[in-house]
């Protein structure tokens, strides 16, 4: 069998279109959960109450529920529940969306929780105020040791885009199974693609790794 | 909007026995494929640790490629890709599970590294000083010190691995998913079917993190006295498993 990568690069502005779907559905995902997840810590944060429970339920439901599933389900259930018809892209990013939620508010609060509690009493004893407590002591602090699983997580969500693939959302993992398809070169534009993942990922996963190194390093 | 009066469940009955043989191959191909996952995670770990360098940089390239490109694309790349490069085609199944268990085999490998790497020298010294072989001290000392450090890493990625089954549908395996988008197909009453079929996996999901929870918390102290590099044993977190709660 002859390897033929120039029916990659002719077929190049196919593959853009479906790059450019995966993109719009990572920052969707990203820019909807992202909020959710502040939303879902803040209820973490508490020990005792209604929003405790509704914020540890939310995040052991969708943690453990498959992402595939949940985005079958949003795009079949969405529509007749709602009365509204909403496309592959909206209903698969907005799954993703639910689930980085429940992630990301886990990541968030280990870092909250990793501030030692010597700098919340020492806050508190200059009288700080709450805002100035969180926004100048306890943030900072966090964000420095959220951001590599953070980044892992970015990581992983680029992988989770693929999924929109299962409900026929035309990203670039679908883009090159259709075109393998047509063609019958599945070798060539599977092996591109798998490698356009991984050149993305490798970096950031392997920058990730040595920050959290340097932190850990740090912080003994 | 949906009436809830018009809600119609009679379907299950009906579809009953491809649903449950999708359900049953949903099962199978999770406890299947990390059943063989474990063991090569292992032999790639050891690899990697002891082996010379031409063994540890394939088993650096191949852990480095299955965790940092997606399941989907490798499933489709091993069910329609290979095949023109070995002339064998595999069925679905036999494709979705060779996917499966090198992709969790990878996380595996990495998890037992961690572990193994975990463990202070002096354990080595001391075996040696009593005059322990390198082989018996590695499996009467290291690893038995090993396993419940990697327990609660390992019970996430089970977890990841019942999660990533559902993914295996884009490659025509029928596991429930699958087999609920065609009974779908017939019924039509998307609604039931899927709000169904979530249910079920939600259902199977809590137990699974029910004992990994579990077994966090009856392993979890012993990964506190240890200098393990942090995050080391973490484990992916989308498609992945879960942070320890």
């Amino acid at each position: 069998m002859e390897f033929d990568p120039d029916i990659v690069i002719r077929n190049l502005p196919k593959l853009l279109d479906g790059a450019r779907i995966s993109v719009i559905a990572f920052a969707l995902a990203l820019g909807l959960g992202a909020p959710l997840a502040a939303l879902v810590c803040a209820g973490r944060m508490r020990r005792h109450g209604f929003l405790a429970a509704l914020a540890g339920g939310y995040v052991t439901v969708f943690r453990v529920i498959p992402e595939a599933v949940l985005i079958f389900w949003m795009f079949y259930c969405l529509p007749p529940l709602t009365g509204y018809t909403i496309d592959g892209l909206w209903s698969g990013s907005l799954a993703l969306a639910l689930v980085s939620a429940a992630y990301l508010a886990e990541i968030f609060r280990a870092g909250i929780q990793s501030v030692p509690s010597g700098q919340w009493e020492a806050a508190k004893a200059l009288a700080l105020p709450r805002r100035t407590l969180w926004l100048r002591v306890v943030i900072p602090q966090a964000a420095r040791l959220s951001t590599p699983p953070f980044i892992n997580f970015l990581t992983e969500l680029l992988k989770g885009t693929t999924l929109l693939a299962t409900i026929g959302v035309a990203d670039l993992a679908l883009q090159a199974y259709v075109l393998g398809a047509q063609t019958f070169r599945y070798m060539e534009f599977l092996t591109a693609i798998a490698l356009i993942y991984f050149v993305i990922i490798f970096p950031v996963a392997r920058f990730a790794e040595w920050m959290e190194h340097r932190l850990a390093a740090s912080t003994r | 909007m949906i009436d809830f009066a018009n809600l119609d469940f009679s379907w299950l009955i009906k579809f009953s026995v491809p649903l449950l043989w999708g359900l049953w191959t949903t099962i199978w191909l999770g406890v299947v494929g990390f059943a063989i996952a474990l063991p090569s995670g292992l032999a790639l770990a050891l690899g990697r640790l002891y082996g010379g360098w031409y063994l540890r940089l394939p088993i650096l390239a191949f852990v480095d490629v299955v965790r940092f490109t997606p399941l989907l694309v490798q499933a489709v790349w091993i069910h329609f890709a290979l095949p023109a490069l070995t002339g064998h085609s595999l069925t679905a199944n036999q494709s979705g599970l060779i996917a499966l268990s090198l992709h969790v085999s990878a996380y595996i490998c990495e998890i037992l590294r961690a572990g193994i790497v975990a463990i202070p020298k002096g354990q080595w010294e001391a075996a040696r000083a009593l005059g322990l072989r390198q082989r018996q001290t590695f499996a009467k000392v290291i690893l038995p010190q090993v396993w419940p450090l990697v327990m609660p890493p390992l019970a996430n990625v089970s977890v990841a691995t019942f999660k990533l089954t559902a993914i295996l549908g884009i490659i025509a395996v029928t596991d429930l998913t699958k087999a609920a988008s065609r009974a779908n197909t017939f019924i039509f009453r998307p609604l039931e079917v899927f709000t169904v079929v979530a249910l079920v996996y939600l259902a199977i999901g809590l137990v699974l993190a029910w004992i990994a929870w579990r077994i966090e918390r009856r392993y979890g102290a012993a990964r506190q006295g240890r200098v393990a590099p942090a995050g080391a044993l973490t484990v992916p977190v989308l498609v992945g498993g879960q942070r320890g709660i």
